[in-house]
């Protein structure tokens, strides 16, 4: 393999790194805040797809401000689920699992909703951007890919913004450190709780729509996808955004490379066993073991 | 835990015994008096779910811990059971055999994976079962994704199969019976509420989480190797679905997780209307029970069973209401 | 003749919080041994150690000739080491009577129901046999501490280890769980006891350790230990000199 065609694979693992991470974020702030695992995660994400799909059919909205737009609006949608839904589930330091199965009950309905309103064909966004690639020295980036790694970056170094920077970040990196500490402390916990999920929601949104610009989809889009996320905050360390990234790079080199070295077939299980391997192995995820040699130093 | 239960109770206790026993005679004689091949089919179907609800409920209602797996079992337990039939084995000695491989794989992942507490159990039993999913899509000495077929071995009798299924289920109801009257029962509810202080009394959770594992996955891989009997086609997209894995953790908690009627009663309602349910509103399944899930979850954990529990109390009680209130 | 519980230089630290440092004494069979000290000193750390429900970073527990440490919670039982929990953890869905068989049926030598009380029994003995069929989640904070003692007592312990069970309570009921205490001693059973209620742990114990900072401070009897500047000083903080108040010679009593 030469150097360019190493070069090349490394590239596409960033790329994809980026997205991979925008699409995690949202699980993990949910999670970090309500220790509440996300199942219907993969639920939002896919109407994040069909929502800028269809600004783009029929409103002939470019994909982008599509994703631009999904931001607030899956931000409303999630504050509602959350009052409607989660907020009856007593939140606690310890994960629980009346709240994974709700959620869980939830990705089912949305799947649902999405096969009855635009059945399980599978649809694609294709824009004068999807193939087109720049060019630079003798590397090909696929223009797609690169916008859409552009937008996740975005995304992120907004959500590293709101958490350092605003009133409501703080609250966040409060209660993920211990909830009862921040109810002492003054942190309004339903009101916090009710915004991270929002927030979480819309990332969701706006992870799915980006995916739908670089892969095709249907309503049971999510689910590959929302277990690439589980192993991917399970890898970093469930609570970590650092962590997010160190594990988005980590799946996204492992696929990207594992295309050599595994034959089709078996792709899929890649993530599925990356995953039983660092729940087992990892319990911290990276960040746990960086963390433990950090304080014992 | 023999517990001195007030005598109204041991005769609500023993009423019940004799009302399943009239019960499992009906089922008993009915094929006898005519019912239709389809019929047979669907109480078929309706048995071997009900056995693999009864048998996730011993794991996921008794002790707590929710697997999103249990289809490993079910597929390994129906290619076990396929492969034997077709190498000449009775049916019995397949079905133990079915059994046997479903209890090696359980120790296999409940070795690592136990280690790991609530929604992250959870989360790994889907990585497993997806993984062997794949794993089984590609091995061709069982025909890979193309499937594979049991041999005939003379004429197709609905009747056995019927039986077969219902001694299962009798088996595996027996089973909860135990395991929920038994010293081991008792610890499974206890790791199930609080497992730090279960072991502080002197209970080792992972020894435990294993047998009761193994005793479910033992109950759900016959029940796989009964269902490849009778489909006599199987493949991974079939029985090592996700989907499937879904259904078998959907029938008791629908159904009144953690009773012993619960899970019959999911396996039951799941068994009849699954079938019709996705021919008469195939886009709408998922719907269901995705919102009967929800509503259970916020509104009746108990499930269906703890309603019709509230309901016929509410009803007795009204009724003695009136008998003293002339 | 080998000591009843030794410990020796146990340490723990929590990723970077040094919560035992090298702590070492030691106990004789019989009688009840208090374990005192500010918040945070490391009690119930030292407690969930020698439990078996934590491991320390280094240290050995060695109770009647044998290292328990690297064994589990339920091995500890096995020995006869059996703890209560600070916050009491019943087991919600089942009844008061079901919680307590838990302890007898795993408790030590716990297969054949022969050996020893039976659950109802001790249910009686604790005074709490009114709510045997009582579920356990709907009892108050005073009846589940004594569920806890009911349970712990169920496993049949040969050391019982009582972590605050007197907090949260009022003066008569702190006065019923004392006494008790003092039943269960002379039954045989001994009691490494864990509280910050100073006067109920000064009044029923014969041995008093003192701990702060991690670290063992003093030890001896109630007497001593409570004329000891050292603790005297951990306790009130030396702040005597800057507001002008003088240690009182018992110790300000902590409810």
């Amino acid at each position: 393999m030469s150097a360019t065609d190493l070069l090349n694979l490394l590239i596409a693992a960033l790329l994809l790194a980026g997205v991979y991470a925008v699409m995690s974020v949202g699980m993990t702030i949910i999670y970090g805040v309500m220790k509440i695992v996300n199942l219907a995660h993969a639920g939002f994400l896919m109407l994040g797809a069909y929502f800028v799909y269809e600004l783009y059919t029929h409103l002939g909205i470019d994909p982008l401000l599509g994703v631009l737009l999904s931001f607030p609006v899956f931000f409303l949608i999630g504050m509602a689920v959350h009052r409607i839904l989660v907020r009856r589930i007593p939140i606690s330091d310890q994960p629980s699992l009346t709240s994974l199965l709700l959620l869980f009950g939830l990705w089912l309905v949305l799947q649902n909703l999405g096969y009855l309103v635009w059945g399980n064909s599978d649809r694609a966004i294709l824009t004068p951007r999807t193939l087109d690639v720049l060019e630079i020295g003798p590397i090909g980036f696929p223009t797609v890919r690169l916008v859409v790694f552009g937008v996740a970056l975005a995304a992120l170094a907004g959500l590293e913004f709101v958490l350092h920077k605003t009133w409501f970040g703080r609250a966040v990196r409060a209660l993920m450190q211990n909830n009862d500490a921040g109810r002492i402390v003054g942190v309004n916990v339903d009101r916090t709780a009710r915004v991270a999920f929002g927030v979480g929601i819309a990332f969701a949104g706006v992870a799915g729509g980006l995916l739908a610009m670089l892969y095709s989809f249907s309503p049971d889009f999510g689910g590959p996808f929302l277990l690439r996320a589980f192993v991917i905050i399970v890898l970093g360390g469930l609570e970590s955004f650092a962590g997010v990234a160190i594990g988005s790079l980590i799946l996204a080199l492992v696929e990207t490379f594992g295309i050599l070295a595994l034959p089709a077939n078996y792709q899929p299980a890649i993530a599925f066993s990356l995953l039983v391997v660092a729940l087992v192995v990892l319990p911290g995820g990276v960040a746990g073991l960086w963390n433990r040699r950090r304080r014992l130093a | 835990m023999e517990q001195k239960a007030p005598s109204g109770m041991r005769r609500v206790r023993n009423r019940g015994v004799l009302g399943f026993a009239l019960l499992l005679a009906i089922l008993v004689v009915l094929p006898l008096f005519g019912l239709s091949p389809n019929a047979v089919r669907l109480l078929f179907v309706t048995f071997v779910w009900v056995t693999v609800s009864i048998a996730w409920n011993i794991l996921g209602g008794f002790g707590g811990q929710v697997s999103f797996g249990f289809a490993v079992f079910y597929g390994l337990g129906a290619y076990a059971a396929a492969l034997a039939v077709n190498r000449g084995l009775p049916t019995i000695v397949a079905l133990l055999l079915s059994a046997g491989v479903a209890v090696l794989a359980s120790l296999l992942i409940g070795l690592p994976t136990f280690r790991l507490r609530g929604p992250y159990f959870a989360i790994a039993t889907i990585g497993v079962s997806e993984s062997v999913r794949v794993l089984m899509t590609n091995v061709s000495m069982t025909g890979g994704a193309s499937g594979y077929r049991i041999l005939e071995t003379g004429p197709f009798r609905q009747l056995d199969h019927f039986y077969i299924s219902l001694a299962l289920a009798v088996v595996a109801l027996a089973a909860s019976v135990e395991v929920r009257r038994s010293r081991f029962g008792l610890a499974l509810i206890a790791i199930r509420e609080d497992e730090d202080a279960a072991s502080d009394l002197g209970v080792n959770p992972f020894r435990t989480k294993l047998l009761a594992h193994a005793l479910a996955a033992a109950l759900t891989g016959a029940a796989g190797g009964v269902y490849a009997q009778y489909a006599a086609f199987i493949h991974p997209q079939g029985v090592f679905a996700f989907s499937i894995g879904v259904a078998i953790l959907l029938m008791p908690i629908i159904g009144g997780v953690g009773t012993i009627w619960g899970p019959v009663v999911g396996g039951v309602v799941y068994g009849l209307i699954h079938d019709e349910l996705v021919a008469s509103f195939p886009q709408l399944h998922l719907l269901i029970y995705g919102s009967l899930l929800i509503l259970i979850v916020l509104f009746e954990p108990a499930g269906l069973y703890g309603l019709l529990d509230r309901w016929f109390r509410a009803l007795a009680g009204a009724r003695r209401i009136r008998a003293a209130v002339p | 003749m080998q000591p009843f519980l030794s410990l020796d230089r146990v340490s723990k630290d929590f990723a970077g919080l040094q919560a035992l440092k090298e702590v070492s004494f030691e106990l004789e069979r019989g009688g009840i041994y208090g374990l005192i000290g500010p918040n945070g000193a490391g009690k119930t750390t030292l407690l969930g150690i020698i439990a078996g429900s934590l491991e320390p970073t280094s240290g050995a527990v060695i109770f009647e000739g044998r290292n328990l440490v690297g064994a589990k919670s339920f091995a500890a039982v096995r020995a006869g080491v059996i703890r209560t929990h600070q916050v009491p953890k019943p087991f919600r869905a089942l009844s008061v009577l079901e919680n307590v068989e838990v302890g007898v049926r795993f408790g030590r030598r716990g297969r054949s129901a022969g050996d020893g009380q039976d659950a109802a029994e001790i249910l009686d003995w604790v005074g709490i046999a009114h709510l045997a069929h009582t579920p356990s989640a709907i009892l108050s904070v005073g009846d589940q501490k004594r569920l806890e003692l009911a349970r712990a007592l169920g496993a049949r312990p040969i050391l019982l280890l009582c972590d605050e069970i007197c907090s949260g309570l009022s003066e008569a009921e702190t006065a019923c769980i004392l006494n008790l205490l003092r039943k269960i001693e002379k039954s045989g059973t001994t009691i490494l006891y864990v509280e910050h209620n100073l006067r109920a742990i000064m009044s029923v114990s014969h041995h008093v350790i003192v701990m702060n900072y991690g670290q063992k401070l003093a030890e001896g009897s109630p007497q001593m230990v409570q004329n000891d500047p050292a603790v005297i000083e951990a306790y009130i903080g030396g702040r005597a000199s800057t507001d002008g108040r003088q240690p009182r010679s018992g110790f300000v009593a902590e409810s």
